[in-house]
């Protein structure tokens, strides 16, 4: 008989992973509880996953002090972190002339300081374990640079500049920092856009197809892999964006 | 905390760093050991893992979350993390 632990790939690995409540994030978790992980949740809301692996916070990652809370309960319970998935965002479809402060800056705080502050707090326990994976979520945006999209489409090139910025400077300690650019992916967040910019989004793309599930976990697996030690610093783009 | 168990503390985490080092690189540790500055043995990167391993240990020693690098420490015109005797002072500050 097959040792059916051996064959997950994440078992009992602990993985932290933001916007875990819904569309992609809800995603991701329920694909590495499949395969063995313990998953740390992070959303804002009541917890939408039912798992005895999986461990929900419920946390606003505009709020450091409520993050810094989270991070220190979570080191009580978990030796280290593996792998730290950094999803969660916010968008709006909105020109930059019509953009209001009050959005632009929940954009800024939950896109960019959020993912931030979250790879600041899991690499303090990474270092001690000298492993590590950062990942990173960003957009087709970041290289599409849509209309309506001016300060969402800002952040998500700005987390790559984190992760290749921390990709130097954690190095010496095994841990790297990779970003993941997602085409359109059918989820509540996408379908804020009209329906002819999500068409627009798909026409660029060199494969002109909404993402599916599996090729974003393609690419998470391939960051994630201990295989992947020397590839740090880099951004793959589903859909084949340029 | 006392100052005692603090220097202590320190002198554990700089144990633990130096055991990271091949023996014609480790530090010299003792209460006047320089952490910070041109004449220190310790590169930014160590000095980096250092603070969060002394951090980390004053977190579960105290049952609460604190921050050793926050703006406090860096608002300063001299730096708590100069050597450990400015190091020992400033968590003692912090820690009440």
């Amino acid at each position: 008989m097959k040792d059916m632990k051996n064959e997950q790939r994440y078992f009992d690995k602990v993985i932290l992973i933001t916007g875990a409540s819904r569309g992609i994030g809800r995603a991701i978790s329920i694909y590495l509880l499949k395969n063995g992980a313990n998953v740390i949740g992070f959303s804002k809301g009541e917890p939408t996953i039912s798992n005895k692996k999986y461990y929900h916070y419920s946390v606003d990652i505009r709020d450091i002090k409520k993050i810094k809370k989270a991070f220190f309960e979570i080191s009580k319970k978990f030796k280290t972190i593996d792998i730290v998935i950094n999803n969660a965002a916010v968008t709006t479809s909105q020109y930059a002339i019509l953009t209001s402060a009050e959005k632009a800056y929940e954009m800024v705080c939950t896109n960019l300081l959020g993912t931030f502050f979250v790879s600041r707090e899991s690499a303090k326990i990474m270092l001690k374990a000298k492993s590590g994976r950062i990942i990173n979520i960003s957009s087709i945006a970041a290289r599409a640079e849509p209309i309506g999209a001016s300060i969402y489409a800002a952040t998500k090139t700005a987390i790559t500049t984190i992760a290749n910025v921390m990709a130097k400077e954690l190095s010496n300690f095994n841990i790297t920092c990779n970003t993941l650019g997602i085409s359109a992916f059918q989820t509540d967040m996408l379908n804020q856009l009209p329906q002819e910019k999500r068409d627009e989004y798909i026409k660029s793309l060199a494969i002109s197809r909404y993402a599916n599930e599996d090729d974003i976990f393609n690419v998470i697996d391939f960051f994630a892999s201990e295989r992947s030690s020397y590839i740090t610093a880099q951004t793959i783009f589903l859909g084949g964006i340029h | 905390m006392i100052e005692k168990e603090i220097e202590q503390l320190i002198m554990e985490a700089l144990n633990e760093l130096n055991d990271e080092f091949p023996d014609d690189e480790k530090i010299i540790i003792s209460s006047d050991t320089i952490l910070f500055g041109k004449d220190t043995q310790i590169d930014s990167l160590s000095l980096v893992s250092l603070i969060v391993n002394i951090e980390s240990k004053l977190c579960s020693i105290l049952d609460r979350d604190l921050s050793l690098t926050d703006d406090r420490a860096m608002r300063r015109s001299e730096s708590p993390f100069l050597n450990v005797q400015t190091l020992k002072n400033y968590i003692l500050e912090i820690v009440g």
